[in-house]
């Protein structure tokens, strides 16, 4: 590489390279030509200041489902964000000896559901509202959620 | 005494509470909507929760989403501040059965002032001056027109749900019944879902006084003297002095016993306002009671020399009343509400403030949520700071207030600031010879510009 400048081919390749593994920051110095690549973190918004909620049991019916918050679309990548609806708690599954509804690598279908979560002693299902396959989990289960905080990401299926 | 309180509010109000409650000792949790992430409320409490989008209902007004952020962030009390949900019996009877204190009174008095036909009865049988008119709701237009006929022209129609000047129509003559009837009706359905009218006889030249009320869970119930509310505009305070220079020693008796009376004779537990129409004779009439905290409070707190916040919360964590019989009222206290709002037309001015100085120096109070770079959202009121003096005279108050005013700079939204200067260079304001018309002179002037 020392013997040639870098050029735009170079560059386009280190922005793949920086996608494929997951790096938000890179920056490489060759001869006194100096490059610095830096891409958006698609990471949540700060997590609440609040002290870890114990997992409380999932008592009753889950209740009608909600359509998901207001939806970010990241049109490059193909990612669709789930955000919460409400405040409340999240819960990966129906009830803790439950298998989780979906994992990272998952296809998901329009309406099905994604988690649930319990506000005012009411289970909240919230769906996915694409179809694709979950990238992204953000939240932890049992943990709280306040609204509009991502919850999923979703990989648009590319058609 | 609780641990930890949620402020289900925004903007000034919501820092008011903060420091009374970080005074106390307890923990806080700020609630805010996508638009008021950068609110000054959110940086300053010890816990934030983002409960709604921009609009009011979706956000401050969302009663689920913010019980199920006070259970989350195991905040024991609630406090409402002014507006939203401060007078919505219904939330402060939801956080009772959650468990959470409602720092206010009894979800039973709220409902009972909440009614205006209702709490006007209810005064009456309390021996409190009301202004004649139909004892209970009108239900017709011909029975409207038998009472205005019996009581004489001018008439106000009210709705029975009402506040903030909604549904409200004021009658000169019977020709104008009819359409201002119904318009009064329409106007109280969609803003009330109640179509509930009221009339009461129509006093032109009278003043708005208001008496500030403190009461405890054990009985003790407490007056703190006046507010001179008339300098308002469209039912919207602009600005509040006490003492009020009409009010004498004789009539502060009477009508902070009237209001004592009153809130002992309903079992009122809080801190609350019971508003009066003055006449020229100085009699005084019950106008309506709100059941929370005014935003004109600083100046009875400035006088008084008390926290009436931090009362507020002892009293709702079941303390008595700490407040002594013997309080006296020290000089005079002025409060101008600034606002970001075209000094001219009064068209709200949202935008970024690009530069702000408010004022200070002895006997110079500003509660504000305001700082440079903010983006005021249009969601919401437009209250940007509310500055308030104290001074040992009337004259000294007026004088301190306009070099306070002199010295607040604002850049990138328009504001009040020169409304505020006018009036109080006014002969008739600093002679204290005004009522609720007198802003009329300069929305009429306003109105020749067109």
């Amino acid at each position: 590489m020392s013997d040639k400048k870098i050029d735009y081919e170079e560059i386009t390749k280190l922005v793949s390279f920086l996608e494929e593994k997951h790096l938000t920051h890179f920056e490489l110095e060759v001869e006194g030509f100096k490059i610095k690549i830096s891409r958006a973190q698609s990471a949540p918004p700060s997590p609440m200041k609040i002290a870890s909620q114990e997992v409380s049991s999932v008592e009753g019916a889950a209740n009608s489902a909600i359509p998901s918050g207001p939806v970010v679309i990241e049109e490059e990548n193909h990612l669709h964000f789930i955000t919460s609806p409400m405040v409340g708690t999240f819960y990966r599954a129906s009830d803790p000896n439950s298998p989780p509804f979906v994992e990272i690598g998952e296809e998901v279908k329009k309406s099905q559901t994604l988690c649930i979560i319990e506000a005012m002693k009411l289970m909240n299902e919230i769906e996915s509202d694409v179809d694709g396959i979950i990238s992204e989990i953000y939240v932890e289960n049992g943990k709280p959620v306040e609204y509009g905080q991502r919850l999923f990401a979703i990989q648009l299926l590319v058609v | 005494m609780f641990s930890k309180i949620l402020i289900a509010n925004r903007g000034e109000i919501a820092l008011r509470v903060i420091r009374a409650a970080k005074e106390l000792g307890l923990k806080t949790v700020a609630v805010y909507s996508e638009s008021d992430r950068n609110s000054l409320h959110t940086m300053l409490a010890d816990e934030k929760v983002c409960i709604g989008p921009a609009k009011a209902s979706d956000s401050y007004l969302n009663i689920p989403n913010i019980l199920s952020a006070a259970e989350l962030t195991k905040a024991d009390a609630i406090h409402p501040g002014y507006g939203f949900l401060a007078e919505n019996p219904r939330f402060a009877e939801i956080c009772e059965s959650s468990g959470i204190t409602f720092v206010g009174p009894q979800a039973a008095m709220i409902k009972l002032m909440g009614n205006k036909s209702l709490a006007r009865q209810e005064m009456k049988r309390a021996r409190v001056p009301i202004i004649s008119g139909s004892d209970k709701v009108i239900e017709d237009l011909s029975e409207a027109k038998k009472i205005a006929k019996k009581m004489g022209f001018p008439v106000i129609l009210k709705a029975a749900a009402g506040g903030g000047g909604k549904g409200m129509r004021i009658v000169r003559t019977s020709a104008q019944l009819e359409e201002q009837f119904n318009l009064a009706q329409n106007e109280a359905r969609s803003a009330f879902s109640d179509p509930s009218l009221y009339i009461e006889k129509y006093l032109a030249s009278a003043r708005h006084i208001e008496i500030q009320v403190v009461a405890d869970k054990h009985g003790n119930v407490l007056a703190l003297g006046e507010r001179e509310c008339s300098i308002q505009r469209k039912h919207q305070k602009v600005i509040e002095e006490t003492p009020s220079p009409f009010v004498d020693e004789r009539l502060r008796k009477k009508m902070t016993k009237a209001a004592e009376d009153a809130a002992r004779y309903i079992g009122y537990q809080s801190l609350g306002t019971f508003e009066f129409l003055v006449d020229e004779k100085k009699r005084f009439y019950f106008m309506e009671a709100n059941t929370r905290v005014q935003v004109e409070h600083p100046i009875t707190e400035m006088i008084y020399n008390v926290d009436l916040v931090k009362e507020q919360i002892r009293i709702a964590a079941g303390e008595k009343l700490s407040f002594s019989r013997d309080l006296e009222m020290r000089g005079h206290s002025l409060e101008c509400r600034i606002n970001a709002e075209d000094p001219e037309t009064f068209s709200p001015s949202p935008g970024t403030i690009d530069f702000i100085l408010l004022p200070g120096g002895q006997g110079v109070r500003v509660d504000s949520a305001a700082y440079q770079g903010w983006k005021i959202p249009p969601d919401y009121d437009s209250l940007i700071a509310k500055i308030a003096v104290l001074a040992p005279s009337r004259p000294e108050a007026i004088r301190k207030m306009q070099t306070a005013l002199e010295m607040t700079t604002i850049v990138g939204i328009k504001s009040n600031l020169p409304l505020h200067l006018t009036i109080l260079s006014d002969s008739d304001f600093t002679a204290g010879r005004y009522n609720t018309q007198f802003m009329e002179r300069y929305q009429t002037k306003n109105n020749n510009h067109k």
